[in-house]
């Protein structure tokens, strides 16, 4: 096998695919390789860990087709620190030899027969738009658990509402809600439950795609993205399980609700952190046309910053970890917020004061 | 164990030379003949100590400690005032347990059965086989048979070992059939499609809400 490319596509491309790449390999050393094939002008490379897989193309100069497994890491830090041009890949035995400019390098290849022959993508194609889903998505996975302990957790649920598509995702703390009225990916009443690492690979490769084409299958969803430089393809294992009854925590009204200028609260909230240490929870109380944020941590110190608000309920103190609230802000749409609480222990709810797809709700933090 | 605190002064001789001033001071001599003297403060490390096997003489009434190691290297307590001496025989220590949580999430699980099914009974903890003791071996309400395999971290080993005790198991024909649960704390996404690819179920376990301990954390579930 051999062939030649450009140095910044090729490292975009395995750069992406090794993002799927097991660190340890598991049963599986080979999985710590990205599998490299080259005929008819295009270079695929696939890195998975047969939960999440990323398969890239890109267009090369092919001297001599074949195929080849190499350690993912090494080959991404040796591509990357050469320098712009062209760059030239050639197997020879056990051997990768790799070449840019006037550096060399040669390293040992992983058996190419142990890689598995992973399965196609199946299920209908339905072409979504990228910007809508890409933003749709950022605005919830970050709300997603990383604890494996509840892997449910660990998705965003999928599910078709009214003709489009809401994301949902929650770490039991904070829950994220983001509906697309317009994307029609599942068909009335369908519901999956994606793996919130492989969506996070998805924003990654979204960037200014147009749009993106998905595959769900039985057991597994497939997103297909052409890029500048060639095309992505990210296909994950879906998460079996019920997702939590989200629906029953979101009463349908509040008796205190908070108008504030959102992008004044964020920073506000970001200054007030500096001083919510050691997972200090951040105060926020609701006085008349007034939010008073308050962190004070032990043997430390304290601040104390005042955001005008529009509140004519009764004094209340809530308090909230501060980063899971910085988060909700940056989520959040429109120039105002609207912060609806009903007590210092129940979720409370973040939403633009002009209306829009978005909901977050949040968990008090317990304080004395 | 014998413990002397004493104002003392403690002179080494070996290596190097080493002396400590008069102070008042801890000093531990062990059932296997190590002597430590500690300060009152650190959390474990002696100013100075002399390992086993060694020699302790007591001359001048108790006045003059003397250990001699092997190599003939000193330690020599003089002892200006006893405060407090006292000993105490603590017989064999049963060593450090490495992991005190996998134990007692057997012990917490043997307890509570019905965790891994209603009506579920435990019929032995370390149920053996020919290959080793599988931690827990269950009947369901149905009489079936259950094999239980704990981790803290439920990975691909894990499922491995289960399957292989499920073999044995299953080659017994008052058990058969034998059925597997495999029981974690965390089950990483892996092990769990090996599992379920070989029947075996999972079983995510909560210590603190086994162990009866509320969380003071507000959850939405």
């Amino acid at each position: 096998m051999k062939f030649r490319c450009e140095r910044d596509a090729l490292v975009d491309q395995l750069t992406a695919s090794s993002r799927a790449v097991s660190n340890r390999g598991g049963a599986l050393p080979v999985l710590t390789g990205v599998f490299l094939s080259v005929d008819d002008d295009v270079l695929t490379i696939i890195g998975s860990d047969l939960d999440l897989t990323v398969r890239s193309s890109l267009r090369v100069t092919v001297i001599d087709p074949g195929k080849a497994v190499v350690p993912a890491r090494l080959i991404v830090d040796i591509v990357r620190s050469l320098d712009s041009g062209a760059v030239e890949i050639s197997i020879q035995g056990d051997e990768a030899k790799i070449s840019g400019g006037r550096s060399n390098f040669a390293l040992r290849t992983l058996p190419v027969d142990d890689f598995p022959i992973l399965p196609q993508p199946s299920g209908n194609k339905v072409t979504v738009t990228s910007e809508a889903l890409s933003y749709g998505l950022r605005q919830v996975v970050m709300a997603a658990s990383s604890d494996d302990a509840r892997p449910i957790l660990t998705g965003v649920l999928l599910s078709a509402e009214e003709g489009g598509l809401r994301l949902v995702a929650t770490d039991s703390y904070r829950l994220a809600v983001r509906d697309l009225p317009d994307a029609t990916v599942l068909n009335e009443g369908q519901k999956v439950l994606v793996p919130s690492r492989a969506l996070n690979e998805l924003i990654r490769v979204l960037g200014d795609a147009d749009e993106v084409v998905v595959r769900l299958g039985d057991r597994d969803v497939t997103f297909d993205v052409v890029t500048d430089i060639g095309s992505v393809q990210v296909t994950t294992r879906l998460i079996e399980g019920e997702f939590p009854n989200y629906r029953q925590l979101i009463p349908s009204s509040y008796p205190n609700q908070v108008v504030v200028a959102r992008e004044p609260l964020l920073e506000a909230v970001r200054r007030v952190k500096l001083m919510a240490r050691e997972a200090t929870p951040l105060r926020i109380t609701q006085k008349l046309n007034t939010l008073e944020l308050m962190a004070i941590t032990q043997d430390v110190g304290q601040a104390h910053e005042e955001v005008d608000a529009i509140y004519d309920g009764e004094e209340l103190t809530v308090a909230f970890n501060a980063e899971y609230l910085i988060q909700g802000l940056e989520a959040a749409t429109g120039d105002e917020v609207v912060l609806e609480t009903l007590d210092a222990l129940k979720p409370a709810v973040l939403r633009s004061n002009s209306g829009g797809d978005f909901l977050y709700l949040l968990m008090p933090v317990r304080v004395s | 164990m014998r413990l002397v605190i004493a104002r003392c002064t403690v002179n080494y001789s070996g290596r190097l030379d080493a002396h400590l001033p008069e102070a008042i001071r801890l000093i531990m001599v062990k059932a296997d003949g190590c002597v430590a003297i500690h300060a009152d403060g650190g959390a474990y490390k002696p100013l100075n100590w002399m390992n086993a096997p060694n020699r302790l003489n007591e001359e001048e009434d108790g006045a003059l400690w003397t250990v001699t190691n092997e190599k003939g290297e000193k330690l020599i307590i003089t002892i200006h005032e006893v405060i407090s001496e006292s000993s105490a025989e603590m017989g064999t220590d049963p060593g450090l347990q490495k992991d005190g949580v996998e134990a007692h999430l057997q012990e917490l699980l043997a307890a509570n059965p019905d965790l891994i099914a209603d009506g579920t009974v435990l019929v032995r903890r370390e149920y053996p086989t020919d290959i080793g003791p599988v931690d827990l071996l269950c009947r369901d309400a149905s009489g079936s048979a259950i094999a239980v395999e704990l981790k803290r971290r439920g990975e691909i080993d894990g499922v491995e070992q289960l399957t292989r005790y499920l073999e044995f198991l299953n080659r017994d024909g008052n058990l058969r059939p034998v059925t597997g649960v495999f029981a974690a704390q965390e089950i990483k996404p892996q092990a769990r499609v090996l599992a379920q690819d070989r029947g075996i179920r999972c079983l995510l376990l909560d210590y603190d809400e086994m162990r009866g301990i509320e969380s003071n954390e507000l959850k939405l579930f």
